[in-house]
């Protein structure tokens, strides 16, 4: 056990020259001064980390010694579409596909813009960031070299989703992967954006992902986001973004995934007429832990912000929600809408829920609401006495609670590819919590 | 008539959330037969719905329900649905979310794999659907909705029956089903009971009044009181209660019918 993660630090990029590398050592610095995050931070207090600093890492990055175990097909973006892959945080060109990119659109490898092309990188990367104050974030930062690089030109459009997949693998040793992305969106620019993370493997690792956006004035952005890691894997996602005049940031989150993870978006509402809409699910099953962690700086006036997080958690999950919205003074004409609502399914799993509102302008709107509950025994009887088995009955209920979260994606596509595996995962949940299924009539959508 | 009855109840006792409500139940139902079952606030009509669908927090104390020749008792309430038994609901629920056409396919489709049908697709679905909500006037942007969501009480009631007819059930129990109904919406209802009525199925209709069995005529009519049957005649029943009330019978407590 070691706060510092030696074996971790002992596999870091060497070589450390030019900018990156500087970064880096700032970084690593800023990260042994703080160590891992214990509970005694209020930031932390619904998760402990500490199993990240037992595990005893032996890889970092992509496995060459094993050859190819991947099943290249799922790991690959199709001809029809656009976007990158990273396997264990490392470019993979060959499973991309970023030909015939809507014009002003660039997607490119971190590693191939530090090497071509920095000055792309100079005032954005890590700029939304505080290595002082997140010592994950400064440990990402510590391993940066590679990650995707999205630029969007004043004006242009994607046409149909961005796709982000990141891929860890961890067919046996202890691995960790350290992706990295900045969207840097130009005036008026329009980008929607799938990010996938996925696990090959069952063996422990670990996963640090760091993603910047940067808005200009009328930019808008609708960013999915898809976690469905391994119950071995700790995951950790630290998100940023700032909006310029009138911009527009929808994030939609969804951790479906049953190890340890943390999921933190911090969304600054930089300039006047900014607009953020923050939607996330969490599904908890086996011993998952999962920690949503969101701030929302309202620093300039008539910005507007809706959160919405859902929780759906069974077995012996855990769930953290916390909401931190800040009014800051002369952000009047602010409205903050906040709810988190959470459907505990078995008397096992809990939530631990708080919003956390600071205020200090008077000329605001501003609500928020938390609940937990439980599923409706009436609705569910119901739909029993029509036939449906009690399983059946559970997933009815528990699919349209989630799909609330889901039909809040604007994007036809992609509310169809999230609908399909948010589905999925409820049914692992489901059919994990029961001794026996009924393989005869499982659920499915039209 | 020496045939197995359908539904077959002796000496039914039961408690609801622990205060026992029926007190010696005997009734038995024979396939064609409409029995109504008339009685005061209170009598336990809703408890005896409830005992026959198997709703948690109603629990049989003594006496058994038999169906089809079948111990009930062994039954979960979606096995109940799927052997033929339906309940409409007094007050039905609201499932926002969960898409009136959705639920009603995969309620279809449960039921026809328990009988070893072929599920039927959403298309050969949605003719059926078509024709039955034509039966008890449903417009078409209904089905898309929640589950009852935002019904009016006519819709939630006209909701339950064209599940009914959907389910196509041996024994229907309608729960009230008239409570809260205009004129018009009355006799909708009433059809689509009527478009129901078959010499393979039975009904039991539970009803404060006789309105709705001007509509839906009877073969028997039973009184309950205070947990048990006190009565049991023909219509005439019926129409006798409607003009005298119930006290004369419950004053007379136990006299033979």
């Amino acid at each position: 056990m070691s706060d510092s993660l030696d074996s971790l630090v002992r596999l870091r990029p060497t070589g450390g020259s030019g900018w990156a590398g500087s970064l880096r050592e700032e970084a690593l610095a800023s990260f042994l001064e703080q160590g891992l995050p214990t509970r005694r931070l209020e930031e932390w207090k619904g998760t402990n980390f500490a199993p990240l600093g037992a595990m005893d890492f032996t890889r970092v990055g992509p496995d060459h010694s094993s050859g190819d175990t991947l099943n290249r097909p799922c790991v690959e973006i199709s001809s029809e579409e656009h976007g990158l892959v990273f396997i264990d945080g490392r470019f993979d060109a060959a499973a991309s596909q970023r030909s015939d990119l809507p014009d002003g659109i660039r997607a490119l490898s971190l590693a191939e813009v530090l090497d071509d092309e920095p000055e792309l990188l100079t005032g954005k990367l890590g700029q939304l960031t505080d290595l002082k104050r997140q010592a994950l974030v400064a440990l990402q930062t510590a391993f940066l070299e590679d990650g995707a690089v999205l630029v969007i030109d004043a004006g242009a459009r994607t046409v149909r989703p961005l796709r982000m997949r990141f891929i860890s693998t961890t067919a046996d040793a202890v691995s960790a992967s350290f992706p990295r992305m900045l969207v840097i969106a130009g005036e008026n620019s329009s980008v929607t954006l799938l990010q996938e993370h996925l696990t090959v493997g069952a063996a422990p690792g670990f996963t640090a992902f760091v993603a910047e956006f940067h808005l200009a004035e009328g930019a808008r952005i609708e960013s999915v986001q898809i976690q469905s890691e391994g119950a071995e894997r700790i995951h950790f996602t630290s998100v940023h973004a700032r909006l310029g005049r009138n911009a527009r940031f929808h994030s939609h989150v969804f951790s479906l995934g049953n190890g340890l993870v943390r999921s933190e978006l911090d969304v600054q509402l930089a300039e006047p007429g900014a607009e953020t809409m923050l939607c996330g699910l969490f599904i908890g099953r086996d011993k998952g832990h999962t920690d949503h962690f969101t701030t929302i700086d309202h620093a300039a006036e008539q910005c507007t912000s809706d959160e919405e997080y859902r929780g759906v958690l069974g077995d012996h999950s855990r769930g953290v929600f916390r909401g931190r919205v800040i009014v800051r003074p002369g952000a009047q004409k602010t409205d903050a809408r906040q709810s988190n609502a959470n459907l505990l399914l078995s008397d096992h799993a809990s939530i631990d829920t708080k919003p956390q509102l600071e205020i200090y302008a008077d000329d605001i709107r501003a609500s928020h609401g938390s609940t937990i509950g439980q599923l409706d025994s009436d609705a569910l009887f119901f739909l029993r006495a029509r036939g449906i088995s009690a399983a059946n009955a559970r997933l009815l209920l528990t699919g349209a609670f989630a799909h609330g979260i889901v039909d809040r994606i604007s994007d036809e596509e992609l509310r169809q590819i999230v609908g399909a595996v948010v589905d999925s995962a409820l049914r692992s949940l489901e059919h994990g919590a029961l001794e026996t299924g009924d393989p005869s009539e499982g659920v499915s959508k039209q | 008539m020496s045939e197995e009855p359908l539904i077959r109840i002796r000496n039914l006792h039961a408690t609801a959330g622990g205060v026992e409500i029926l007190k010696g139940i005997d009734l038995e139902i024979r396939v064609g037969e409409i029995h109504a079952i008339m009685g005061p606030n209170g009598s336990g009509k809703s408890t005896l719905s409830n005992v026959l669908v198997g709703k948690p927090g109603y629990e049989v104390t003594k006496g058994e329900i038999y169906f089809r020749g079948k111990n009930l008792a062994e039954m979960d309430p979606e096995i109940r649905a799927r052997e033929g038994i339906f309940l409409a609901f007094q007050y039905p629920v609201e499932i926002p979310g969960v898409a009136n056409n959705y639920f009603l396919r995969t309620a279809v489709n449960a039921i026809r794999a328990h009988r070893g049908e072929e599920e039927l697709d959403a298309m050969d679905f949605l003719s059926i659907l078509r024709e039955k909500m034509k039966l008890v006037e449903m417009p078409e942007d209904m089905m898309s909705r929640g589950v009852n969501e935002g019904f009016s009480g006519g819709e939630k009631k006209r909701s339950e029956i064209l599940q009914m007819l959907l389910l196509e059930p041996a024994f229907c129990i309608l729960d009230e089903t008239d409570s809260g109904l205009d004129i018009d919406a009355m006799r909708t209802v009433a059809n689509g009971i009527n478009q129901m009525r078959s010499p393979d199925r039975a009904m039991l209709i539970i009803t404060h009044y006789q309105r709705l069995l001007d509509y839906v005529v009877p073969d028997y009519v039973h009184v309950l009181s205070g947990g048990r049957i006190i009565r049991s005649g023909d219509k005439e029943l019926s129409l006798e209660l409607e003009a005298k009330g119930y006290g004369w019978l419950e004053d007379g407590e136990g006299t033979p019918a």
